[in-house]
């Protein structure tokens, strides 16, 4: 699906009381790439846990449907950006985030927001989702 | 280490001049203060046109006599133009190169070009296969721009060269510096796989037609990041680039290189960024009529955040303490340094969430005093990085922007 600046809030409406992770990265930033296929099994080992993907590099649609079907991701949540990546569109999703791809968003029950640059810790994560707490 | 020797023909193929659909019935492309013919559409995102309005990023050349070309990239093509008044008005662009969807138009990728008389040289990169291998290609004209060759690869491999920098020694020779993988790709088969990429550099003494030997600088080096390239008053560039250092630590160095020598590498500061993320954020770097450098860069690190600027007394001393750049709070990027006589130039861009505006500062103590800051110029929309060029006894800032066009501003002390 297309994203694009303004839609921030769009997403964040989707998914009130329930902990989602948003992650963003590009068809062109190697370690994003070399990560993907992770994610696709960890949304397949995960099935309860909400995923949402945002590509943001300015590539064609098929590449990025290429690029989610090598990872076992094409049934995932895919966005992809229409707009341009630059400081406008960063500042309403993380006013702090200066671009860095991969990037993800671990976000909680009750809203509050974790941003974490680089690759993921899976085992991490998986215990993240599994704590009942908030 | 290998060392392939590049051979690199150019003819003049044929006058390959492509004039872009004219939107308007004006012959030139007008500044932001004459905003008649423009087709720009009112949603700055669904912009279609080649034309400057809707470019990714712009690299200026100011020759000796005054004129200014510039080279852009735009739907995926890569453009040139000239201006005879400043950056006031543009000739019909030329369209150069077509990759649609597969040039590189990341945050930190642009077109580079050199002018030397009626010869002119473009360098850009775009991904060539379905793994994202990147290639970097050249341009020439030898006619001062009234036809130019088609695009051919300065490198024939499998693998990727990308981020490529041109720059021209005070001597005349054409260095060309590039982000490369075909050691990481080495390592990949071997079953060992290296992250990042490697620092490669050739050079040329016939303006680009032909390439002596790439060499690599370094091997482990970030693979998404500009790097930055200056001379000194012998010809011999200093690099600066972000390094992979032990640990994965992205953090900044400077080296200088040569025909036959390749010098050591020397940190600029412990930021201590341990990160496997790709920054996009490249450094800058000048090089002082005394010698001296300069540079800004962009960190994360556990010491500091944010962007920075340091000197060092020709290369032979440590880097001077980092000093942060920019107005507290605000987010400051895309740091740009340039040297002219006794003046050191800084620009840089600050963003409020509103507005992006460009900043300088300049120093005339080899960067241990600088000026307040001054707001050289601002907009609300979409903004390639800010450059410095200097001609005609001045330092300009070329900045392109969405909204408020394309400009060419003269900095004043």
């Amino acid at each position: 699906m297309p994203y694009q600046k303004g839609d921030w809030e769009s997403i964040l409406k989707k998914v009130t009381d329930e902990k989602v992770v948003i992650h963003f990265w590009g068809v062109t930033c190697a370690p994003c790439v070399k990560e993907m296929p992770l994610w696709g099994k960890f949304t397949h080992e995960n099935k309860n846990a909400k995923i949402m993907y945002i590509q943001v590099d300015d590539v064609s649609k098929q590449m990025v449907e290429q690029m989610l079907q090598k990872a076992n991701l094409s049934k995932g949540e895919n966005f992809y950006l229409t707009t341009a990546f630059d400081e406008y569109l960063r500042y309403e999703i993380d006013p702090q985030w200066r671009g860095e791809t991969p990037m993800t968003i671990w976000i909680d029950r009750d809203g509050r927001r974790t941003r974490k640059i680089g690759t993921t810790n899976f085992l991490e994560l998986k215990r993240w989702f599994q704590k009942n707490n908030l | 280490m290998n060392s392939i020797k590049s051979q690199l023909i150019v003819g003049v193929i044929s006058t390959f001049c492509i004039f872009v659909s004219v939107h308007t019935s004006a012959q030139g492309h007008h500044h932001a203060s004459n905003p008649v013919n423009r087709s720009i559409d009112k949603k700055q995102d669904s912009c279609q046109s080649n034309f400057l309005e809707c470019a990714n990023a712009a690299t200026p050349y100011f020759t000796a006599n005054g004129q200014l070309y510039l080279v852009w990239s735009a739907q995926g093509n890569v453009l040139i133009a000239k201006s005879t008044d400043l950056g006031k008005s543009f000739d019909s662009p030329k369209k150069l190169a077509e990759h649609g969807k597969t040039l590189d138009t990341g945050s930190d990728a642009r077109p580079q070009i050199l002018v030397d008389q009626q010869k002119i040289l473009v360098a850009y990169a775009f991904f060539k296969d379905t793994q994202w291998n990147a290639q970097v290609n050249l341009i020439r004209s030898e006619d001062g721009g009234e036809s130019f060759s088609t695009p051919l690869p300065l490198i024939q491999n499998d693998s990727s060269q990308r981020f490529p920098i041109l720059g021209q020694s005070p001597q005349g020779e054409v260095w060309i510096i590039w982000v490369d993988k075909r050691l990481i790709q080495e390592s990949k088969k071997r079953g060992n796989p290296m992250l990042g990429g490697s620092i490669a550099y050739a050079w040329s003494s016939d303006f680009g037609k032909t390439f002596i030997e790439e060499q690599i600088a370094n091997k482990h080096t970030c693979e998404c990041c500009r790097i930055g390239m200056a001379f000194n008053s012998e010809g011999l560039p200093f690099i600066v680039y972000r390094a992979i250092l032990n640990g994965g630590i992205r953090d900044h160095v400077t080296q200088e290189i040569g025909k036959k020598r390749i010098g050591p590498v020397r940190r600029i500061a412990l930021d201590d960024w341990k990160t496997d993320a790709c920054p996009h954020h490249g450094p800058a770097i000048t090089v002082s009529d005394k010698n001296d450098i300069h540079v800004a860069w962009f960190t994360q690190g556990s010491q500091r955040q944010g962007v920075f600027y340091a000197q060092s007394k020709d290369h032979e001393a440590l880097y001077s303490q980092a000093k942060a750049i920019g107005s507290e709070g605000a987010i400051i990027s895309r740091p740009y340094l340039l040297s002219n006589e006794q003046d050191i130039w800084i620009v840089w861009k600050e963003f409020n969430g509103k507005e992006t505006r460009i900043m300088a500062q300049y120093s005339v103590t080899e960067g241990l005093e600088w000026s307040t800051s001054q707001v050289i110029s601002k907009t609300a929309g979409y903004s390639d990085h800010p450059l410095l060029i200097k001609g005609q006894g001045k330092v300009f800032l070329s900045w392109l922007t969405r909204l408020d066009g394309y400009q060419f501003i003269a900095l004043k002390k």
